[in-house]
């Protein structure tokens, strides 16, 4: 099925992918950024934000994007 | 680095539109991924020494953007943010930042903008054995570009940027009948800080390597 992906790792990504059917979130996440933490990112669908066991559908939109961008002075 | 003169504006403006430290990504064109045309904040919470964005706004933002026909090279890369004073070096904050959410880009840039006019820039790369170098920085005249806007851009720091006042670690901590109240040595430093003008601290040194614009 089709889903639309975006994410920033790498080289960066915006586009249709397909994936197998009835995906839950979480496994979907371990394919793409596997060496990413998912504390570190906020994973949403059609802009909602979801469950690790989620079943993702056909025309899907998920996006992961990065958390805890910040700056300081002092440490 | 290059900013166009709308982008560069529009940085300065909002670097001095409150109080606080400030910041966003920069946009750039899909030909030239190091040619800045647009600096856009996402909503964040802020202090005279700090900022942070809010998780949400970023992926609303990255959003908005893809529906604009951007990619993410586009939009993402450039992570910009301002520091009071006249010292554009990156914090231990700043450098964890940087490599948690920017170390698995292909490639990314942290770029700082001191209050003073101070700047630092560097490009960290993943290609080849990686690595990451500071980098020039200029305003580039000869491109095209729009006019300054400075209500649209007020607008936009009132809308996205939360300033909190600054609290000393340990006035927390006496706040808590719970906590032992333990002596802590950063809390003179802030309360020197909230007692003059905020701007006027040095923090650290300055080099004479970094460029002003
Ligand atoms: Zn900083």
């Amino acid at each position: 099925m089709r889903i639309l992906f975006i994410n920033n790792d790498g080289a960066g990504f915006a586009d249709h992918i397909e994936i197998e059917s009835n995906m839950p979130v979480a496994k979907f996440f371990a394919q793409k950024l596997p060496h990413g933490r998912p504390e570190d990112y906020l994973i949403r669908v059609n802009r909602q934000p979801v469950s690790r066991d989620q079943i993702l559908r056909e025309g899907d939109r998920v996006t992961i994007t990065p958390r805890k961008i910040e700056g300081a002075i002092v440490s | 680095m290059r900013f166009n003169p709308f982008a560069w504006a529009k940085l300065k403006f909002l670097c001095h539109a409150g109080d606080s430290e400030i910041g966003g990504f920069g946009i750039t064109s899909r030909d030239d991924l190091l040619l800045v045309e647009d600096f856009v904040t996402v909503k964040q919470s802020t202090t005279a020494i700090s900022v942070k964005f809010d998780d949400v706004a970023v992926a609303e933002f990255f959003e908005d953007q893809v529906d604009a026909d951007r990619m993410p090279e586009q939009f993402a890369r450039i992570w910009l943010h301002t520091h009071p004073g006249d010292c554009p070096n990156p914090s231990s904050t700043d450098e964890v930042t940087f490599a948690r959410v920017f170390g698995n880009c292909d490639w990314a840039i942290m770029f700082i903008l001191a209050r003073g006019g101070q700047t630092y820039c560097r490009l960290r790369f993943n290609s080849g054995p990686g690595g990451s170098m500071n980098i020039p920085v200029a305003v580039d005249f000869y491109t095209s570009f729009a006019a300054s806007d400075h209500t649209a851009w007020q607008k936009e720091h009132k809308r996205n940027v939360t300033i909190e006042p600054l609290v000393p670690r340990n006035r927390l901590l006496a706040q808590s009948d719970d906590w032992d109240l333990v002596e802590d040595p950063f809390a003179n430093e802030v309360e020197a800080l909230l007692e003059d003008d905020m701007f006027e601290f040095e923090v650290e040194s300055w080099e004479d390597d970094q460029c002003r614009i």
